[in-house]
């Protein structure tokens, strides 16, 4: 990165000189003017250039524990069905057409299982945006080691280099099909706001057992694999709170896919439980 | 008589799969199902090698197409005992491949888009119609499946009568490599000429006269409907047909304890080329004799029988894909083989062979070995590795060994990394944090320390004591060693060191003491001193006691049961594994039975539950160097995680491991 500003910066240096050729007589006012304006160009080329190196990502990462209906959502993106799917033993990576635009997006779905979970951080480089699928149907059961695969993606996620434009990232709550929806809710919104309760709540023991604890050193000295996990930090109270998360924007969908269906054709739109995670994608 | 039976590609895309019962149908899809629970426990850890899977009544074989990242899966009752399997496999597997190679292949290929852009044509350009595409599918595998269970039926039958004269071998291979010289035509079904013609015509009439002759002996009687009564719901569709069949008698070939000559065999191996006379009502679809042509020790018998004649095919293709693919099969076994890899070569690429990897393998396996990696183990993962391999495409550029060593890492990575949490801290405080506040007493996390003698046992659980204490909770340590003279003095040192160490994070000591011993001196029964420990710490409001046990022999069955008993009365919350680094054959016997017993011995016990090792201490760490071996020993036997490390004499010598560590020192030269 330091080679490009420093070429940058003579790039703006060269128009300089001529605009204090031009100005024959040279008072001390326009001399403070010009000098503010360098600056001010100087200022702009030095983030023209960072936005430029900061790169950014062409994937759409699926991470999130096993059975969640990762490689669904991703079969039914794809192929425009939903084929069955079993645990997955290794990664899918598919391009997607995004209809309006000609550009298409690649889909990377990490299997979940824990031993080989890790391996969604091969794929934090690229990603552009990551999706964390739940199955919305057990969390009330699974909450712990769902919570334990979160913080894994969310210290991942905060500590990732500055030279990489944070991807956007959702929590999807998924086969919100098999909640009922209530006469106050819609099933969608039900399983979006168990998920968030759910996963607050155990992060917020995760990170309370964490706070004051004194871990145990890793072999070969430090590295992020052992007991300190970071990345819950919250503005707030300190309580753990996606909406105050440290780390960006966490946005939530419900989702819901037909197993072994072909997804309705385009005029009955309304119906695929895909559609707002779609429009996601498409704003990215 | 199968449960289940898909066909999917490793990213966990099933493309093809039928359930043969209602309760198989049913769990098919659940986490629970058969081919799951094969993935999660046996596939991902490494256990590929193995060739058989059993799970809840259910056994489950498989079998891989590497350069296609395919898996066959089959489950049935394990009470069963299918002969057929795994020749269904291969048959599966050598038919698929064939008829779908292309559509495979763009399949796979969407699965592998590297960078945006590129693929995506091919993804526009294929209509994935799967359910299309894989239509004429369901016909050929129940042909398939029929054939090898009549087949199976049959054998089982003369096996009853002559038992001497049954060569079983030929059941493990579809395609024995003799099978080419005895198979008089190579030229597939495509190509019929006049006299094979000849020869199906007098098949076929030799088999109404079969049919017309009055059955003598129950012994020549062939059970009809042994093979397909058993598949309800695959025959649900044919229900006609199935009828027919069923009024029909088999027909007999020919009999007699001795070999068949050159013109029986070859009759019997052309029965099944489509008989193109028009007066014959369909074509034939044999597959019977199509799957015993390759395994040509069932027909040496005499007593093979060509059956499903008027099981009528529609599609003609049907049967000489079979052919194809099975003719295929050898093929590539020979001289394609060869010619494949001039191609490759050609083309920037080469397809591993078993031939290949055989060297590399056995030079890995000692390089395992000389890591101190049980040979048991070090076989085990490398063949898990190969087995991968085998079929797969690798750039000229990179050799097989750089292949296999990658391989290897990522496998090692996998069956090393923990799938359970090994957060302690967090598993203490969550359950501390949960007791129900109201007038219920906060029950302890209990630890019980087991292993075989003179492991460090009592000082490793004085250092998980003292990093305990370090965050800031009160141990109650309970001497349940009362047996080994001495046991009990050394936890007391242990517990006067770390009461003096003992400060918390905080620095206050509190007036009640952290760190306390509980011991009821030698010869008195461990399971109730351990019963007696937990409910002091309860009243003195301890958070956590760790349970030191006396060391056994894995062997030793009265102390094993005695372990088994302190574990199902007082159901520690964990029961961590103490182990040497230095250990290494014995590494697998040792944790198998230790693990084993305790399974075998609680669960026999009063309150039924089930518990063996939640995880391992591997002591010693600091005298093995590079030769880690234990570590991967250990996991992959119990499939549980290594909690802690020990690595020398102070309090603080208490590390946890790290994985990619492990693999580097383990692959290191
Ligand atoms: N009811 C319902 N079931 C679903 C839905 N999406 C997926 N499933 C089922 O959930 C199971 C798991 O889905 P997968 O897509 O394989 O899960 P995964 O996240 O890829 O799991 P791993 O590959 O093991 O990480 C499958 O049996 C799916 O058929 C849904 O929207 N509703
Ligand atoms: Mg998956």
């Amino acid at each position: 990165m330091d080679p490009i500003i420093t070429e940058e910066a003579v790039n703006h240096n060269v128009p300089t000189p001529e605009i204090l050729s031009q100005a024959k007589v040279i008072s001390s006012q326009t001399l403070l003017l010009v000098s503010l304006l360098l600056a001010v160009l100087l200022a702009v080329g030095f983030f023209a250039v960072r936005k430029r190196s900061q790169s950014k990502g062409s994937s759409l990462l699926l991470v999130g524990p096993s059975g969640g209906g990762k490689t669904a959502i991703l079969s039914t993106l794809v192929y425009k069905r939903t084929l069955r799917t079993h645990s997955s033993m290794q990664t899918n990576m598919a391009s997607i057409a995004l209809p309006p635009s000609t550009k298409s997006l690649r889909i990377v779905d990490v299997p979940g299982h824990p031993r080989i979970f890790d391996q969604f951080r091969e794929y934090m480089p690229d990603a552009k945006a990551v999706a964390f699928v739940v199955d919305a149907s057990t969390i009330s059961r699974n909450g712990a080691v769902v919570a334990e695969h979160l913080h894994r993606v969310l210290h991942v996620l905060i500590s990732l280099p500055p030279s990489q434009s944070p991807p956007a990232f959702a929590i999807v709550a998924h086969k919100c099909d098999a909640l009922k929806a209530s006469a106050s809710a819609t099933a969608e919104q039900l399983a979006i706001n168990r998920v968030r309760t759910v996963l607050e709540r155990e992060l917020d023991k995760r990170r309370t057992s964490h706070a004051g604890g004194v871990g145990v050193e890793s072999l070969g000295g430090e590295g992020d694999e052992g007991t300190d996990l970071g990345g819950l930090e919250c503005t707030g109270n300190g309580e753990f709170r996606f909406a105050e998360w440290e780390g960006g924007e966490v946005s939530f969908f419900g989702t819901s896919v037909a197993v072994g269906k072909a997804v309705p054709a385009e005029d009955e739109k309304g119906k695929d439980g895909l559609a707002p995670f779609r429009e996601w994608l498409l704003e990215l | 008589m199968l449960d289940h039976c898909s066909i999917s590609h490793r990213g966990g895309i099933v493309l093809w799969s039928r359930s043969f019962t209602p309760a198989a149908e049913q769990t098919a899809s659940s986490s629970s199902s058969p081919v799951n629970s094969l993935i999660r426990d046996a596939l991902i850890e490494g256990r590929n090698a193995e060739n058989k899977y059993e799970k809840d009544g259910y056994a489950v074989k498989w079998t891989f197409v590497n350069n296609l990242e395919l898996i066959f899966v089959v489950a049935y009752q394990r009470i069963l005992q299918l002969t057929y399997v795994d020749e269904l496999l291969e048959a599966l597997k050598a038919l698929f491949v064939q008829l779908f190679q292309p559509f495979l292949s763009t399949f796979v290929a969407s699965l592998h888009v590297s960078s945006t852009g590129k693929v995506a044509a091919v993804n526009t350009a294929t209509t994935w119609d799967f359910t299309k595409i894989f239509e004429k599918w369901d016909r050929l595998f129940d042909d398939v499946l029929r054939g090898l269970e009549n087949k199976a039926a049959q054998e089982r039958k003369s096996r009853l009568k002559h038992t001497s004269i049954h060569p079983e071998t030929a059941i493990d291979t579809i395609l024995p490599s003799d099978a080419d010289d005895v198979v008089p035509s190579d030229s597939g079904a495509t190509t019929v000429d006049e006299e094979q013609i000849a020869r199906n015509v007098q098949a076929l009439k030799n088999r109404l006269k079969a049919r017309g002759r009055p059955i003598a002996g129950g012994r020549r009687r062939l059970e009809a409907g042994s093979g397909r009564d058993s598949l309800p719901t695959s025959d649900s569709d044919t229900p006609t047909k199935q009828k027919s069949k069923k009024s029909k008698t088999k027909a007999q070939r020919k009999w007699g304890d001795e070999a068949p000559t050159e013109s029986d065999m070859a009759s019997l191996d052309f029965s099944y080329v489509d008989v193109p006379s028009p007066n014959t009502p369909a074509k034939v679809a044999d597959v019977t004799a199509l799957v015993d042509q390759s395994s040509l020790g069932i027909v040496k018998d005499g007593i093979y029988e060509v059956k499903d004649w008027e099981f009528a095919s529609t599609s003609e293709s049907s049967s000489s894909v079979l052919t194809q693919a099975l003719h295929k099969g050898k093929e590539e076994k020979s001289s394609a083989g060869l010619l494949s890899n001039v191609f490759a070569r050609l083309t920037g690429s080469k397809v591993l062979t078993q031939d290949d990897l055989k060297p590399v393998l056995e030079g890995m396996k000692q390089h395992l070995m000389k890591k101190n990696v049980a040979k048991e183990i070090a076989d085990k993962v490398c063949e898990g590795v190969s087995e991968s391999l085998v079929g797969k495409k690798v750039g000229s550029f990179q050799s097989t060994s750089s292949a296999f060593r990658q391989a290897l890492s990522s496998s090692l990575t996998q069956i090393l990394t923990p799938k359970t949490s090994t957060d302690l801290l967090l598993s203490i405080r969550t359950k501390l944090s949960s007791h129900f506040p109201s007038s219920q007493q906060r029950e302890p996390y209990s630890i019980t320390f087991v292993g075989v003698n003179g492991v460090g046992k009592s000082t490793n659980l004085s250092k998980v004591c003292f990093w305990l204490v370090q965050n800031g909770l009160r141990v109650l340590i309970a001497a349940c060693d009362t047996f080994r003279s001495g046991a009990v003095e050394q936890l007391r040192v242990h517990v006067r060191n770390l009461s003096m160490l003992g400060v918390g994070p905080n620095g206050a000591t509190d007036s009640k003491g952290r760190v306390e011993l509980y011991e009821k001196g030698y010869g008195k029964d461990a399971a109730g001193i351990a019963k007696e420990a937990i409910s002091f710490a309860r009243d003195n409001d301890f958070d956590v006691v760790l349970i030191d046990t006396a060391g056994r022999m894995q062997d030793n069955e009265p102390l094993m049961r005695a372990l088994a008993k302190l574990v199902s009365t007082n159901n520690p919350d964990k029961i961590l594994f103490v182990g040497e680094a230095l250990v290494g054959n014995e590494a697998v016997d040792q944790l198998k039975k230790f693990d084993r017993a305790l399974r075998d011995f609680s669960s026999a016990s009063g309150t039924g539950k089930e518990r063996g090792i939640d995880g391992m201490i591997v002591t010693k760490w600091d005298t093995v160097d590079d030769k880690v071996g234990a570590a991967l020993s250990m996991t992959y036997v119990t499939g549980q995680p290594i909690v802690f490390v020990g690595c020398g004499q102070t309090y603080t010598d208490l590390r946890q491991l790290r994985v990619s560590n492990v693999v580097q020192a383990i692959l290191s030269d």
